[in-house]
C-alpha cells in the first residue's frame, strides 16, 4: 500500500503543478494548451542546466527563466496578436519538443539519454518507503494551498478572475486584464518548470525525448476536470495518477498476461473519461464554445 | 480577390516571422541559421531530385489536411488527425494481412476502405462525445492520439509483427510486391489520382453543396444554423468522421504505397502538419493544395539534413511549430471565426 502511495506521488507531483499553471492561466481565460511544451522544456532545461554547470539551482534557474520566457511569448501571441490559444498553445508544445531535441544534439550530437549526475534533494531513508520522494512532493500540498489562498482569498486572485470571466468589468474597476494574464502565465511558467524539473530529476535522473508523454495534456483535462478550482484540478490530477501507477502496477502483476502497452494508455482513457464525466455534469464544452446552449438533440 | 490576396499576404507574413523565431532559436543552439535555412530550401526544392520528395510527401498530406478542413470549418477542433491516420494505417494493413493472396484488385480497394473506416471509427468517438456529452474535443482528440500510438506499438509488435524483423524496429509483415500501389518514391499514378480526386470531391462537397455551405455556416454562425432548421449535431459529426476517413485514407496510402509497411511510431508529425496546412491555407481546399507542396518539401528536407547536411531533422520540427504559434493571428482574416469561438468561451481573451 505503501509504496502504491509513492508511485502515485511519483507519478502525479509533476502533473499537479503542470495543472496548478493550467489552473492559473484557465483562471485568467487562456486555454493552455502549451503546458505540454512548458513542461518537456523545464525537463530539458533542468537537466541539461545541472550536467553543464554541475550545479543543481543552476539548472533549475535556467529551467525556470526559460519557462516563462516561453509563456511570455504565448501571452504575446496569444493577446498582442490575437492567436487562437489552443492552435499556438500546440504550436508552443511543438516548439518545447523540438528544442529539447535540438539543443540536446547540438550539445551530444545524438538524439541520446541524458543521465544527470544528482537528482532533487530526498527525503532521506529516516521516512522507510516514502525516503525516495523528492522535496518537490513535499511542497505540492503547500503549492496547491497557496494557489487556492491566492485564488479564492487574495485581491490578486478576484482581480484575475475577473480578467478571465468578465474583462469588462475587470477593466471598469482599473485592472488591466492583459497584464492579469501576463502574470498567471509567467506564474504558470514558473510551475511548469517545477513540474518538468520533478519529472526529470525527482525519480529519474534522466531527460529523454517525450519523456513528459502527454502530461501537460492531461494536466489541462484536470482543470477541465476540476473546474478550473485548485483543489478540485489537483485532485482530479492526482485520480489520473492513480489510474498511471495502477497501470504500472498492474504491468508488474500481469505484465505476462495483458500487453503492456495497452495498460499504458490506461491514464489517457481516464482522461477522456474525465472529460467525459465533466461535460456529463457541467456541460463541460458549454462554457468551452458558444455552440454549447445551441445544441438542439 | 482583393481580400484573398491580403489574407495570402497576411498568410505569408506570419510564416517569416516564424522562420525568423526559427532563426533566433537556431542561433541560440549554436546552429548558423543562414545555413540551416540554406540546406532546408536545397533538400525541400532546390537540388534536382527534391521535387520528387516533396511531392511525395505533400500528397498524403494534402489527403489529410482535406480532412482537417472539413471538420475544422464545421467548427470542430478535431486536431486527432495523427491518431486517425494511425488507426487508418493499422486497419488497412489488417486488410492486406487477413486477405493475403487474393488478387490486387480485390485487396487494394478492401484495403483503402479499411482505412477509410479505421480513421472515421477514430473521429467517431470523439466526435460522439462531443455532440453527445458536451466533453471537450480537443483533449478527447489528443489523447485518442496517444492511445493509438500505443496500439500502433502493439500491433506491430504483436499480432502483425514481422518474424524475421531485426528487432531493433517493431515493423508489420511488409505488403506483397503486387498490393504495393507505389515503389519506395511513392510517386504513382494511384496515388496521384487519388490525391486529385479527394481533392476535387471535397472542393465540390465545400463550395457547391448544401452540406458545405451549412457545415461552414456552423462554424462561423451556430445560431443562425440552427434557426435554419439544420441540426448542428449530425452536421458537427459528419465532419468530425469525415476528416477522420481522409486522415485514415492517407494511413492506408502510406502503408500500401512508399511505406509499404506499418511501423511503430512512424511519421509522427504527420496530423500536426496536416492541421497546419489547413490554417495556413486558411481553411481552403484550393490554398492546401499549394501549401501541401510547401510542407511537403520541409518533410522532405526533415530526411536530406541529418544524412547529407548532418544537421538535426529537429529543425524542421522547431519551423512547424513556430509556424502553429503564429498562423492564426487575428490579422490572418478568414480565420477570425475560429479566434472568435475559443476567446468567447475563455472570456474574451
Amino acid at each position: 500500500m505503501e509504496e502504491f502511495v509513492v508511485a502515485t506521488l511519483r507519478y502525479g507531483t509533476p502533473l499537479v503543478y503542470v495543472t496548478m499553471a493550467g489552473v492559473l492561466a484557465q483562471r485568467a481565460g487562456v486555454w493552455h494548451l502549451g503546458l505540454e511544451g512548458l513542461m518537456i522544456i523545464g525537463c530539458c532545461a533542468s537537466v541539461l542546466g545541472l550536467v553543464q554547470s554541475g550545479s543543481l539551482l543552476v539548472g533549475l534557474g535556467i529551467a525556470v527563466a526559460l519557462c516563462v520566457a516561453a509563456s511570455a511569448l504565448l501571452w504575446f501571441v496569444v493577446e498582442k496578436l490575437g492567436a487562437n490559444p489552443i492552435i499556438a498553445g500546440l504550436g508552443l508544445t511543438g516548439l518545447g519538443l523540438g528544442g529539447s531535441d535540438l539543443a540536446v544534439q547540438a550539445i551530444y550530437g545524438s538524439q541520446a539519454t541524458i543521465n544527470a549526475p544528482i537528482g532533487l534533494p530526498r527525503l532521506g531513508h529516516q521516512f522507510g518507503n516514502f525516503g525516495v520522494l523528492s522535496v518537490l512532493v513535499v511542497l505540492m500540498p503547500f503549492v496547491v494551498f497557496g494557489l487556492w489562498v491566492l485564488l479564492r482569498r487574495t485581491r490578486f486572485g478576484l482581480q484575475l478572475a475577473a480578467s478571465g470571466e468578465h474583462p469588462f468589468a475587470a477593466r471598469s474597476v482599473g485592472v488591466n486584464p492583459s497584464r492579469m494574464r501576463l502574470i498567471a502565465l509567467c506564474l504558470g511558467g514558473v510551475l511548469c518548470a517545477l513540474g518538468g524539473a520533478e519529472l526529470a530529476l525527482g525519480s529519474l535522473t534522466i531527460f529523454a525525448y517525450g519523456m513528459t508523454a502527454g502530461r501537460g495534456f492531461m494536466g489541462f483535462s484536470a482543470v477541465i476536470f476540476g473546474g478550473g478550482h485548485p483543489v478540485a484540478s489537483a485532485a482530479a490530477a492526482l485520480f489520473f495518477s492513480i489510474v498511471g501507477a495502477m497501470g504500472i502496477r498492474a504491468q508488474l502483476l500481469f505484465g505476462d498476461r495483458v500487453p503492456n502497452d495497452l495498460l499504458l494508455a490506461l491514464p489517457y482513457i481516464a482522461t477522456v473519461i474525465g472529460v467525459w464525466i465533466s461535460g456529463r455534469l457541467r456541460g463541460g464544452a458549454k462554457a468551452a464554445s458558444s455552440f454549447g446552449e445551441l445544441r438542439d438533440y | 480577390m482583393e481580400g484573398k490576396l491580403i489574407a495570402v499576404g497576411r498568410a505569408l507574413a506570419f510564416v517569416l516571422l516564424a522562420l525568423g523565431l526559427c532563426g533566433v532559436i537556431f542561433e541560440f543552439a549554436g546552429y548558423s541559421a543562414l545555413e540551416m535555412f540554406e540546406s532546408i530550401a536545397d533538400g525541400a526544392f532546390l537540388n534536382p531530385n527534391a521535387w520528387q520528395g516533396s511531392l511525395r510527401w505533400a500528397l498524403p498530406l494534402f489527403i489529410t489536411a482535406c480532412g482537417v478542413i472539413i471538420s475544422f470549418r464545421s467548427g470542430y477542433f478535431n486536431v486527432g488527425a495523427q491518431g486517425q491516420f494511425y488507426m487508418g494505417a493499422i486497419a488497412a494493413t489488417f486488410v492486406v494481412d487477413f486477405m493475403n493472396g487474393l488478387p490486387a484488385a480485390i485487396v487494394v480497394p478492401f484495403s483503402f476502405v479499411g482505412g477509410i473506416a479505421g480513421g472515421a471509427v477514430w473521429a467517431l468517438w470523439p466526435g460522439y462525445l462531443r455532440v453527445r456529452s458536451g466533453a471537450d474535443e480537443v483533449i478527447t482528440t489528443l489523447m485518442g492520439n496517444f492511445i493509438s500510438g500505443l496500439i500502433l506499438i502493439y500491433v506491430t509488435g504483436g499480432i502483425l509483427k514481422d518474424p524475421s524483423g531485426t528487432g531493433q524496429v517493431m515493423a508489420s509483415r511488409p505488403v506483397a510486391i503486387a498490393y504495393r500501389i507505389s515503389s519506395e518514391t511513392g510517386l504513382s499514378p494511384a496515388i496521384v489520382g487519388t490525391a486529385v480526386l479527394v481533392g476535387v470531391l471535397m472542393w465540390v462537397l465545400i463550395n457547391r453543396t448544401a452540406f458545405g455551405v451549412l457545415s461552414s455556416l456552423a462554424g462561423r454562425n451556430p445560431t443562425m444554423v440552427v434557426w435554419q432548421g439544420a441540426r448542428m449535431s449530425r452536421l458537427g459529426l459528419a465532419g468530425f468522421v469525415l476528416g477522420g476517413a481522409l486522415a485514415g485514407l492517407a494511413g492506408a496510402i502510406e502503408v500500401l504505397g512508399p511505406n509499404g509497411r506499418l511501423v511503430s511510431g512512424f511519421l509522427p508529425t504527420h496530423g500536426f502538419t496536416a492541421i497546419l496546412i489547413a490554417l495556413v491555407a486558411g481553411l481552403s481546399i484550393s490554398g492546401a493544395a499549394i501549401v501541401s507542396l510547401f510542407f511537403g518539401g520541409l518533410a522532405a528536407a526533415s530526411l536530406y539534413l541529418p544524412v547529407l547536411v548532418g544537421l538535426p531533422a529537429a529543425a524542421i520540427d522547431i519551423i512547424n511549430a513556430a509556424i502553429a504559434l503564429f498562423i492564426t493571428a487575428r490579422a490572418a482574416p478568414g480565420l477570425g471565426w475560429l479566434i472568435g469561438r475559443r476567446s468567447r468561451a475563455a472570456g474574451g481573451a
